[in-house]
């Protein structure tokens, strides 16, 4: 279904930028606890490191159970279809709370945060993303327990690469 | 199977469920790296380098070979640490559905911006040490000697003890062997290939014609497709009336888009004659006004705006030309131009149920296949591109694939059918990606001795970086518009570089040497300016302010190759200028004879190059020529003129372009100077635009400052 | 997503919502920026509870599209709302029946 978007001088509903700690006191917070590198050997750029400290903290972030799929190369970046899937019984005791996914090189690193619940049955978001220029999308994945896990990938903009 | 030279005949495409070209074998070795083979089962020693049982060595190219010798260049970088029978190379195109598969295995496949050889420089000679490594440690082994002891050369290993065999007998033993991660490489002085000019592997099939081009790929039920796109850019297809042509004998089909429509028939030209008749209506957009004038006048805001950004600031340069002793204003202008490769946009598609297949000339295999991939809705996996020799290129056939996507959009209208699409000449030079249009203003001070105190510049142009790439826009600066300026080796001592971005409606796209086209002209020339009002000495001139660059270097190169000191012939009139670009250092002397004051004959252009190194020196001469023929052309007669928000040309009778006869003696002196790696596609275009221009001026005194020069009444002998 | 599920069963929902989503990092034909225009929140509720909830930032494209999934429990209504950074609002309702 397709909706139209209708232009009403007030807010129904307004996204405060109170979100973000509101999350992370739903979550808890594990003072001293380092960020890992999400895969051997390779280190998380700064850009990255700061948006995912922004969000979590210094919460450890684990790799696994979120897979991340994304084309190899994309023409320009402009449209690039993302999916998102999380390996959880969703049930009540055990659940994805919410999916944050975020683009290294993009100006704004932040690409969308979502939250879910057991009444979605499946750990599973798709979308299409804009990504500005080759470079590695991270998705992490904050379960009921608290804890994080996430997954990566790497996608290569051609256009950014035109032989200059 | 040879992709680059292929033969469709013996083919069966994907979509009958056939075995596919590439197709591979891939098995995981014991360190958990998977290895392929290739398709007729020969293991890989690497994923650049196949070794048959019969010594052929087959070599992996990633980039595209345009005309440039790419695909020759690139094989002696391998080839020259692999220490292999050169007779024996054959050079392939990786497989771009492969390379995906693999993880990009093959680094870049882009062709542009000179960086072919540079780019793949050290990982190619890696990758042939790293094979010649391998190859030994197989016979070492299997003769149970120290690798060490053995020596390779022309596929040979040899020990001292007497034994020996061929890297054709020990490649499968190799290929189970680990990758040696940092091989060790070559001295240059060490060079026995590279530095040399092999005969190259392209030349001879596309002078006998038995080169295979995209445009020329014909399977099994294949039809031909012809198409209009809307020539006001961004208009869209409003409405069209094919009942004219649809049940004409041989008509296929009449497949239309957002702002295409295209006719399908058994053969190209009667799909073009039906399209002719194909009425259409067009929803031309906003820019139906559009013309050159007021194209001009809008670029011409960008010179008068207050506030612009700065691209680069030394000193106070406003300042200093307002204490300066004597100014020197000008303004130049370069129009658009269009790529107008001799091949024009085509590509071939077939559509299966979940598969696609193309066939492309393309300037980048990555380009091609995520295009596929997006306009036809299936994963980069299960399409598979062909990669054909391209007809020319130039950075037309890079990042702008949109004749790949038209053929898939159309094929997918008659799924399991191939469709070869190309494009009428009519449309290839209406519905470029052109060199954008350039205004700018230089202002140069003075002092009381005549030295070069302050230089302002302000451009006004097109970002191609805004359409293609704007994440690498920082401030509204296009790097690449303010290359020549921003970047440029006079050591002037207050200099400011102004950008003020400005974009019509026209799609701007990377022509070959892209900014180093105009606004070395507008430098060179207005330099010349400044010496002819003062010493009127351009070498003299320039020698000061290059000192400790590599410009003077090619420079002095060039004065003592054309002769610069000694008087020139009588009737003859010369011109000189100092270009860099793209990593390499030029320089040009034109030598012009004029008659009845306007028709220019071009007698001699001498052409200095320091690339830092040389691979095929052949290859770099014609790089050299061809961008000499280049420049000669768009200087002279090359336009793109819009009028009524469409481009007005149509073919070569209203784009002319060089003649053969027109062709002047060209002469070079290559002065690669070691430590760096330059391009030499681009580099040798720079300064002979603007090398003509001050020949002209030397010749007339008249001073031109915009393109085309036959705009001022010029031409070329006929 | 569908128009009736059994109880129980998880249903595949896809939205979309045409939007410019303008970044507010695209320049004018004259370098200068195009301000930010883009939906921030998107929400859905069904039989009243929020069951999906998205914060968007400048990197979600043009139209955006959310695929996600719900566990169809008893007959009702979906509604789902984008809100934007103008004070936009869009709002859609689908009805779901859910049968044993």
């Amino acid at each position: 279904m397709l909706a139209r978007f209708q232009w009403i001088p007030v807010f129904d509903r307004k996204c405060e930028k109170g979100d973000a700690s509101r999350r992370r006191a739903m979550l808890g917070f594990a003072a001293g606890a380092t960020l890992l590198v999400l895969r051997p050997g390779l280190v998380l750029a700064d850009e990255l490191e700061d948006a995912l400290k922004d969000a979590f903290g210094m919460r450890e972030i684990r790799r696994g159970r979120v897979k991340l799929e994304m084309p190899r190369i994309a023409e320009n970046g402009n449209v690039v279809p993302v999916t998102i899937s999380v390996e959880s019984p969703m049930t009540p005791d055990d659940h994805v709370r919410g999916i944050h996914l975020f683009a290294q090189k993009n100006r704004v690193p932040r690409v969308f945060d979502v939250e879910l619940g057991p009444w979605n049955g499946k750990a599973v978001v798709s979308s299409r993303v804009r990504v500005a220029m080759s470079q590695q999308i991270v998705a992490v994945a904050a379960m009921a327990d608290g804890s994080l896990w996430s997954g990566a990938a790497d996608v290569e903009v051609v256009t950014s690469d035109c032989g200059l | 199977m040879k992709n680059h030279n292929f033969q469709p005949a013996r083919r069966d495409f994907l979509v009958k469920g056939a075995a596919v070209s590439g197709a591979l074998v891939l098995g995981i070795d014991c360190q958990g790296v998977a290895r392929a083979a290739a398709p007729d089962g020969v293991p890989e020693v690497t994923h650049w380098v196949v070794i048959r049982p019969d010594d052929i060595v087959e070599i992996r190219i990633a980039r595209s070979e345009l005309g440039q010798g790419s695909f020759t260049g690139l094989a002696q970088l391998v080839a020259e640490e692999l220490e292999c029978d050169w007779s024996k190379v054959r050079p392939e195109y990786a497989d771009v559905n492969e390379h995906v598969k693999r993880g990009r295995i093959f680094g870049s496949m882009s062709t542009g911006g000179s960086r072919g050889i540079r780019d793949s420089q050290e990982y190619l000679r890696k990758a042939g040490a790293s094979a010649r490594e391998m190859l030994v440690a197989a016979a070492a082994k299997q003769w149970d000697v120290p690798a060490a002891e053995c020596k390779a050369e022309k596929s040979i290993i040899t020990h001292p003890s007497g034994k020996s065999t061929s890297y054709g007998k020990v490649a499968a033993a190799a290929s189970r062997l680990e990758v040696p991660k940092e091989p060790k490489l070559k001295d240059p002085k060490d060079w026995k290939l590279i530095g040399t000019s092999p005969p190259r592997f392209d030349i001879a099939d596309k002078t006998t014609g038995k080169q295979i081009y995209a445009a020329d790929v014909r399977l099994p039920g294949l039809v031909h497709a012809s198409i209009v796109q809307c020539p006001v850019f961004g208009g869209k297809l409003k409405s069209y009336d094919d009942a004219a042509v649809k049940d004409k004998r041989g008509i296929k089909a009449v497949v239309a888009g957002d702002d295409w429509v295209a006719v399908v028939a058994d053969n190209w030209w009667r799909a073009n004659q039906a399209l002719k008749s194909v009425t259409v209506e067009w929803d031309v957009g906003e820019n139906g006004d559009v013309s050159s004038d007021s194209i001009m006048r809008f670029l011409r805001t960008g010179l008068d705006a207050k506030d612009v950004p700065v691209a680069r600031k030394d000193g106070d340069a406003e300042a200093a030309l307002a204490g300066a002793a004597k100014v020197i204003e000008a303004e130049y202008h370069a129009p658009y131009l269009n790529h107008a490769t001799m091949e024009t946009q085509s590509a071939t598609a077939v559509v299966g149920d979940d598969r696609v297949e193309v066939w492309v000339g393309t300037q980048n295999g990555e380009a091609s296949i995520a295009s596929a991939s997006e306009a036809a809705g299936i994963p980069l996996e299960n399409v598979i591109v062909h990669k054909t020799h391209a007809g020319g290129g130039f950075g037309r056939r890079g990042v702008h694939q949109e004749y790949v996507k038209q053929a898939i959009w159309i094929a997918q209208k008659m799924p399991g059918t191939p469709v070869r699409l190309q494009w009428s000449r009519e449309e290839d030079m209406k519905q470029g990606r052109y060199r954008p249009v350039a205004l700018v203003k230089l202002r140069a001070g003075l002092d009381e001795a005549g030295n070069w105190k302050a230089w302002h510049v302000r451009q006004a142009d097109q970002s191609i970086f805004n359409s293609v790439r704007p994440a690498d826009i920082k401030n509204g600066v296009d790097p690449v518009n303010v290359r020549c300026f921003q970047d440029n080796p006079y050591a002037v001592a207050n200099f400011t570089d102004e950008y003020a971005m400005r974009n019509p409606h026209v799609p701007p796209g990377f022509w070959r040497a892209v900014a180093h086209t105009h606004n070395p002209f507008f430098r060179e020339c207005f330099i010349d300016e400044i010496v002819q009002a003062t010493s009127k000495d351009p070498v003299a001139f320039r020698r000061p302010l290059l000192q400790g660059k590599k410009d003077l270097g090619v420079m002095e190169a060039v004065v003592k190759a054309a002769a610069w000191d000694k008087p020139a012939a009588k009737g003859i009139h010369r011109g000189i200028a100092v270009v860099d670009s793209y990593g390499s250092f030029t320089a040009a002397v034109v030598e012009i004879a004029v008659t009845g004051g306007t028709v220019v004959e071009v007698k001699r252009v001498v052409v200095a190059l320091d690339s830092g190194y040389v691979v095929h020196p052949d290859a770099v001469v014609a790089q050299i020529q061809s961008g000499v023929i280049w420049g000669l052309s768009s200087a002279m007669t090359e336009e793109i003129t819009i009028k009524d928000g469409r481009v007005e040309q149509g073919n070569f009778s209203d784009y002319p372009v060089l003649h053969l006869a027109q062709t002047p003696k060209i002469e070079w002196v290559l002065v690669p100077t070691g430590g760096f790696w330059g391009g030499v596609g681009e580099p040798p275009i720079g300064a002979v635009i603007p090398a003509l221009g001050n020949a002209i001026f030397a010749a007339t005194g008249k001073r031109l400052r915009s393109l085309p020069f036959r705009n001022h009444g010029f031409s070329y002998k006929a | 997503m569908p128009a009736d599920a059994r109880r129980g069963q998880i249903i595949e929902i896809r939205t979309l919502v045409q939007h410019p989503m303008e970044s507010g990092f695209r320049l004018n034909n004259v370098g200068k920026e195009i301000p930010r225009h883009i939906v921030e929140a998107f929400s859905c509720s069904y039989n009243g509870r929020e069951i999906f909830r998205a914060r968007l930032h400048p990197a979600v494209s043009t139209n955006p599209f959310f695929t996600f999934y719900a566990i169809a429990d008893r007959s009702g209504d979906f509604v789902f709302t984008w809100s934007d950074d103008q004070g936009g609002v869009a709002t859609v309702t689908q009805a779901l029946t859910v049968f044993e």
